[in-house]
């Protein structure tokens, strides 16, 4: 069985994202642990030991887990279980540690509408739930999933929007 | 819930992203999520954009909330409003909407200089054209020093109260 170079690119940048998320975005193996992840994969396909060739994510997945294992074994020495080390939030914080990426973001959050943000405020930040959301601001279920959908794209075209502007400022 | 119907449940999506962020699933729930962002680019993009969107709410330097009608902005931390300041940066580009009953709570702000005054009158003058009205609150000492000193308190209605603030729009 074989993957074409695009596919295999995508596998590796979101296995980078699972194992910032188990180790930690400031963990300096982060990188190592995706690489033997990947051989491990790769190895795995051309001995032809994936047997179910549609649970091919959840393969990888389970061979990433057992390379995060055997570092944390390695490397911090703890017994592994269910529970991630990491303190709460940590992941979440980990994309704005730059401050110019937090500066871009906050910059972004300011020109959204005042009700885009009360709502994803609500949502993300003081992790309400929908019926406690709908009730404060008037919506119904339907309403609110689709202002939550529109407020979080338009988050993303704003961001996206002053990540190119910048760029195009540097060059 | 499994996998397929949270993947085509858009708010039950958001919630178990956000969950994850938050690292509050469970290992199983965690291990079955990431098998599916593995394969899905669309929940995987959705997972990003969340990450980026949390972290900018936790780090918003200022915060707007609405009481009735009245539009209140407070600095999430101690903020300086002079020359050249991201505060001052922030507090120019917040006024983009329409807002017309503004109150802006000083309470944070630590220093102020003719660039953060000029930057509170030009504000006050925008919100006034569109038959608004923008006040202050809770400026320290040395704040309000500088608002009476340059005699802009005789323009700019300053509470330490914010229901009295309030109450006055």
């Amino acid at each position: 069985m074989t993957l074409d170079p695009g596919q295999l690119e995508k596998y590796r940048l979101k296995l980078r994202y699972k194992v910032c998320y188990h180790l930690g975005s400031s963990c300096p193996d982060v990188d190592d642990v995706v690489q033997e992840t990947m051989v491990r994969f790769l190895r795995a396909l051309q001995s032809e030991k994936m047997r179910n060739p549609e649970s091919l994510a959840a393969f990888l997945s389970g061979v990433c887990n057992n390379v995060i294992h055997e570092y944390k074994r390695r490397v911090w020495k703890e017994p592994v279980s269910g529970a991630d080390p990491a303190p709460p939030h940590s992941f979440a914080d980990a994309g704005a540690e730059m401050t110019e990426l937090r500066q871009t973001i906050g910059l972004v959050m300011i020109q959204l509408s005042t009700r885009d943000r009360e709502l994803l405020r609500a949502f993300f930040l003081e992790e309400k739930d929908k019926s406690e959301i709908c009730l404060s601001l008037g919506l119904t279920e339907t309403q609110f999933r689709v202002a939550l959908f529109r407020a979080k794209e338009r988050f993303r075209e704003i961001y996206q929007a002053s990540v190119k502007r910048k760029a195009a400022e540097i060059h | 819930m499994t996998l397929h119907t949270f993947h085509e449940d858009l708010t039950r999506r958001e919630e178990l992203i956000r969950e994850y962020l938050l690292r509050k699933v469970d290992a199983d729930t965690a291990e079955a999520f990431e098998s599916h962002y593995l394969s899905c680019d669309e929940c995987f993009e959705e997972l990003q954009a969340s990450q980026l969107l949390m972290a900018g709410l936790r780090h918003s330097r200022i915060e707007f909330r609405r009481v009735a009608d009245v539009l209140v902005l407070q600095f999430a931390g101690p903020a300086e409003l002079i020359r050249q300041s991201f505060e001052l940066g922030e507090l120019q580009r917040a006024f983009r909407q329409k807002d017309t009953k503004v109150l802006i709570d000083l309470g944070r702000v630590v220093k102020i200089d003719s660039a953060g005054l000029g930057q509170l009158i030009y504000h006050y003058s925008h919100v006034v054209k569109n038959q608004g009205m923008l006040k202050l609150l809770n400026p320290n000492a040395e704040v309000e020093t500088l608002l009476r000193l340059t005699r802009i308190d005789s323009v700019l209605e300053t509470y330490h109260d914010e229901r009295q603030a309030l109450e006055s729009f």
